[in-house]
């Protein structure tokens, strides 16, 4: 045990995390040159184009220090973004140390600020990284002046590297060895280990990672899991080094998998304790939470003959997404599809993405929601995550949304934008205190529907680049939230319906409204697009009738020719929803969805 | 009954056309296969035509002839470019050619296309000792101005006299093509046209709007930005016009561009092309069609003229029709027709039940005033006529 140290490195996106845990592997013969790729923890494609880590990872290295002895260092690759800070928990609850990776030159940010502090709760050891030192634009004295200000860690423990070129990556190492503690754990007593990932292998099923608290894990074995109350059979356990190495046994201390006959990441929860039927624990290890859905969207096949394969699509996906929630749902408009719940907005474009990407379906997705409560005069309250069943209006007594805490680090000259947008965004008690002299740490209490769509795009674009954003869920508040209906002549498109606090109903209706016009092409009637609370418009557009689509003549030679082009026409109307005599394509959903900014 | 999706083999007689691929001189709007003409080139279609009949004749026997085929054919239509090119002896000496070599049903009528300026007595006189029932005169307006913009090489002038002659000469039909929407047209001054037209008492009038079409001389122009053509949106107010005039005045449109002064005027020939009805074509770039095949012609004449010469087909390609290809053309044929679609027959013949297919899409049509739906029919308003490709694609959709 005391050869072994288990670590992550946490950091903002783009700060190079991916880059030195390639580097780290590098170094320590993990792989072999020619098998290297870049951001090789990175498996699913999307990962690796999008630059960002979704799914945990873990490797184990050996490394053989300075003073000659050789460690088992467990490096546990965590996602950055906010969306999955649930298995950014379960990963900091398997280590006993981090690196803090900071940019040289973009310095801390609301990320680094915010996984910091996650990190400490979990009481971990903390090395500071200062990366990209080769920039030309790189400045170690300020960010170990920001690591002192905005994060109170030592700042001459820093490392100095560059992951990019290897400067440095010794040090790290070095240090790794020399700071972080190495795990305690009793090896006699009842076996405890924490599930902290999980991924699905189409040959062997769910491959639990986990990291062993106390005692041991052995091939053959019956395992309990504490919070499932199932049991299982060992069927393989190991290491992982890219590829998994079966051992006998994991002692107290070591990360590694176990294969036990689990047919979907659904049968089993990330957090659960293992133990043995044997010789239980008495209590499971602390810190299970679950991961709730916060952002909700109907999925529906372009063409609903793809429904089966939707189902199908779904259903795999989720053996290896245990976030991911589906349920059964029709649409008028657009058919057979599902409900499904996102950890974040990220979440829900990587998951559409992948089914787009992987399965070969063509999707729309209605507008995000969160999950609101409702209060009725009955005194019942339900939960509302979806505008088609929102009570009628005079059943309501009350609703409520859900808020966060939003916390952004920018540098003082942005105070006034960043107010600004807060406000926009109905931002309540926003207050600023100064980190440094140059940078401020905002905080402000918004609802979550405010940040779901462009609200981090437009916090970049008023800082350009500077700012960074984070935030938590913290409560439910009474609002004034009514349904947004969009009607197409006269008839409800069910799936652009939405809710919304009042005062933005109408621009967002507004929006919608003029984003339909110009998207719809012109049809052999006139078509009025009304945005409605209830029953009264609140906005509208028109688009006019195309007048002639004929040709004079039509005779022995133009048959052919004219039957080609409306076949043409046809192809292109099957790709078309019809709401009521209107059809309207896939890009006009797509066009209103996407550039929802929030208005 | 046929299997579905296969149309009953023979619907009614066969129709023959035979193109004639010149003109006196080349009209700027116009895309057909034709080119400017003389009398040696005359000489050589009408032995060439006269080849390709001899040709054509047992492959089109064994195509057509099942037991209940050997209709012969009841409509003989010479249209062109300039049909005149023939000359009187060109012309008599196909007509005995055709007779000799194909089934010829002893009324079929004879339609033949001319220019006003070809008109004389003699011309007149030539053609109704041989036959010619349906005379088409390529009128086009009764404005000079326009008549000039056309590129046409006769006048209004010479346009009343063509027609007051040809009435006297006692056709069965006397057919007049007129042509609309053109850039800046009035409507008065189409109007105008109109006026002039049913004033002469022809018994059918073909009215087309305007096509630029890309390799004419004005799709040249419009490509230069010298040619500025009229807005659908007018045109389409023109078209309501024209039919809405034209009906006041006696002449019912019993497809997008032709109208008719009673049931018995409407042409015999051109409905084949509306209804699956085979028919053979002969002469350069002429199409043909029997069954569930369409083929056609070389386009080029001098390409023709050399596949005959050396004692080869002319045909230049064909295509096989799905039964899904002949449901959608006949779906697009007949919303250009009056009668609009018959949905027994579609039921029956292409084996596709509209109502059961469709039905949602139907009674949104109908709701938008786009289609009637009447005596197990879906009639095509004067609205549904304009945008009938549309409605066509629509009604093809499933669901």
């Amino acid at each position: 045990m005391e050869h072994i140290r288990n670590f992550c490195i946490i950091a903002h996106i783009d700060h190079g995390k991916s880059t030195l845990a390639d580097r780290l592997i590098q170094h320590c013969g993990g792989v072999e040159e020619r098998a290297f790729r870049d951001q090789i923890l990175d498996s699913m494609d999307i990962e690796r184009e999008r630059g960002i880590t979704i799914k945990s990872n873990t490797i184990t290295l050996p490394y053989t220090a300075k003073n000659g002895k050789t460690y088992e260092l467990n490096l546990i690759d965590t996602p950055g973004h906010v969306d999955f800070s649930h298995e950014v928990r379960r990963s900091l609850m398997s280590c006993e140390g981090a690196l803090l990776l900071v940019d040289a030159s973009q310095g801390v940010e609301a990320q680094t600020v915010a996984n910091l502090y996650l990190a400490l709760e979990y009481d971990l050891e903390i090395i500071p990284v200062i990366n990209k030192v080769d920039l030309p634009s790189a400045d170690p004295d300020r960010v170990r002046e920001e690591i002192d200000s905005d994060l109170g860690l030592d700042p001459f423990a820093a490392v100095l590297c560059s992951a990019k070129t290897g400067l440095g990556v010794d040090d790290v190492l070095e240090a790794i060895v020399e700071h972080l503690p190495p795990p305690k754990g009793d090896a006699n007593a009842p076996t405890q280990a924490l599930v902290f990932d999980a991924q699905y292998d189409i040959y062997r099923g769910v491959v639990m990672l986990c990291r062993v608290k106390e005692g041991f894990l052995r091939k053959g074995q019956e395992l309990l899991l504490m919070h499932t109350q199932k049991t299982y059979h060992i069927e393989e356990l190991g290491l992982l080094r890219l590829q998994r190495m079966p051992q006998k046994e994991l002692g107290p201390g070591s990360v590694g998998y176990v294969i036990c006959g689990v047919k979907s990441v659904r049968d089993i929860t990330i957090g659960d304790t293992l133990t043995l039927v044997d010789n239980p624990a008495p209590k499971p290890l602390p810190g299970y939470k679950e991961a709730k859905p916060v952002v909700f969207s109907s999925m529906y096949p372009m063409a609903s003959d793809d429904y089966g394969d939707l189902v199908k699509a779904l259903d795999k996906l989720a053996l290896n997404d245990a976030a991911l929630t589906y349920e059964k749902d029709s649409s008028a408009a657009l058919g057979f599809g599902f409900r499904c719940g996102f950890l974040g907005l990220l979440h829900l474009e990587v998951v559409q993405e992948r089914l787009e990407r992987e399965y070969d379906l063509s999707l729309l997705l209605s507008a995000p929601s969160v999950s609101y409560k409702v209060n009725l005069k009955t005194g019942e309250q339900v939960e509302i995550d979806n505008p088609m069943y929102f009570p009628d209006p005079t059943e309501i007594e009350s609703t409520e949304e859900p808020y966060i805490k939003a916390s952004i680090l920018i540098p003082e000259r942005y105070i006034g934008a960043m107010m600004e947008l807060c406000r926009e965004r109905r931002g309540e008690n926003t207050v600023f205190r100064y980190l440094t002299r140059e940078r401020v740490d905002l905080t402000s209490e918004m609802p979550l529907a405010e940040v779901l769509f462009d609200f981090y795009d437009r916090l970049k674009t008023l800082t350009q680049g500077y700012g960074s954003f984070d935030y938590e869920i913290t409560d439910y508040r009474i609002s004034d939230l009514v349904k947004v209906d969009i009607l197409v002549n006269g008839e409800p498109v069910d799936a652009l319906s939405q809710l919304a606090h009042r005062d933005r109903a109408r621009p967002r209706a507004l929006h919608y409204c003029e984003k339909l016009a110009e998207t719809i092409p012109k049809q052999q009637f006139k078509i009025a697009i009304q945005g409605v609370i209830g029953g009264k418009v609140i906005a509208r557009s028109t688009i006019n009738a195309f007048r002639k689509d004929v040709t004079a003549k039509c005779y022995g030679g133009d048959i052919t020719r004219k039957r080609k082009l409306i076949e043409k026409q046809k192809e292109g109307k099957k790709r078309m929803k019809m709401v009521g005599a209107v059809e309207i394509p896939q890009t006009a959903f797509i066009a209103v969805l996407k550039s929802d900014s929030g208005k | 009954m046929a299997a579905p999706g296969t149309p009953a083999a023979p619907r009614g007689a066969p129709g023959l056309y035979v193109h004639v691929p010149f003109c006196s001189a080349i009209c700027p709007y116009c895309d057909f296969a034709v080119q400017v003409g003389n009398d040696v080139k005359a000489r050589q279609l009408v032995d060439g035509l006269c080849r390709e009949i001899e040709t054509v004749a047992e492959p089109w026997r064994l195509l057509v002839a099942g037991p209940s085929t050997a209709a012969p054919f009841d409509s003989l239509y010479f249209g062109g470019g300039t049909p005149s090119f023939l000359g009187t002896d060109g012309l008599g000496r196909i007509l005995d050619h055709l007779r000799q070599h194909l089934p010829v049903d002893d009324d079929a009528r004879l339609f033949f296309e001319a220019n006003p300026e070809d008109v004389t007595p003699r011309s007149l006189a030539a053609w109704r000792h041989l036959g010619v029932d349906t005379l088409s005169l390529g009128v086009q307006s009764f404005d000079d101005a326009t008549l000039a913009f056309l590129g046409r090489r006769h006048r209004a002038e010479d346009a009343h006299q063509a027609v007051a002659m040809a009435r006297q000469a006692g056709f069965c039909t006397l057919s007049i093509d007129l042509m609309y929407g053109l850039p800046g047209q009035s409507e008065d001054s189409w109007r105008r046209t109109l006026e002039q037209a049913t004033a002469l008492q022809p018994d059918h009038l073909s009215c087309y709007e305007l096509e630029i079409h890309r390799r004419t001389t004005f799709g040249k122009r419009y490509a230069k930005g010298q040619l500025h053509p009229m807005p659908d949106d007018q045109q389409a107010d023109l078209f309501v016009t024209t039919h809405r005039w034209l009906e006041d005045n006696g002449y019912l449109g019993y497809e997008i561009s032709n109208f008719a002064r009673s049931p018995r005027h409407r042409s015999r020939h051109n409905r084949k092309y509306w209804d699956h009805t085979p028919y053979l074509g002969i002469g350069p770039s002429a199409h043909s069609f029997a069954g569930n095949r369409r083929w056609w012609n070389e386009p080029s004449f001098a390409t023709w003229k050399r596949h005959l010469d050396q004692g080869n087909s002319a045909k230049a390609g064909e295509e096989i029709l799905q039964p899904h290809d002949l449901t959608l053309e006949r779906l697009m044929l007949a919303l250009r027709t009056r009668r609009g679609i018959d949905l027994q027959e579609i039921r029956e013949t292409y084996g596709c039940d509209l109502m059961q297919l469709n039905a949602e899409r139907i009674e949104h049509y109908v709701t938008a005033g786009l289609l009637r739906h009447e005596e197990a029919c879906l009639r095509p308003t004067l609205q549904g006529w304009i945008v009938a490709d549309s409605l066509a694609a629509g009604l093809s959709v499933q669901g």
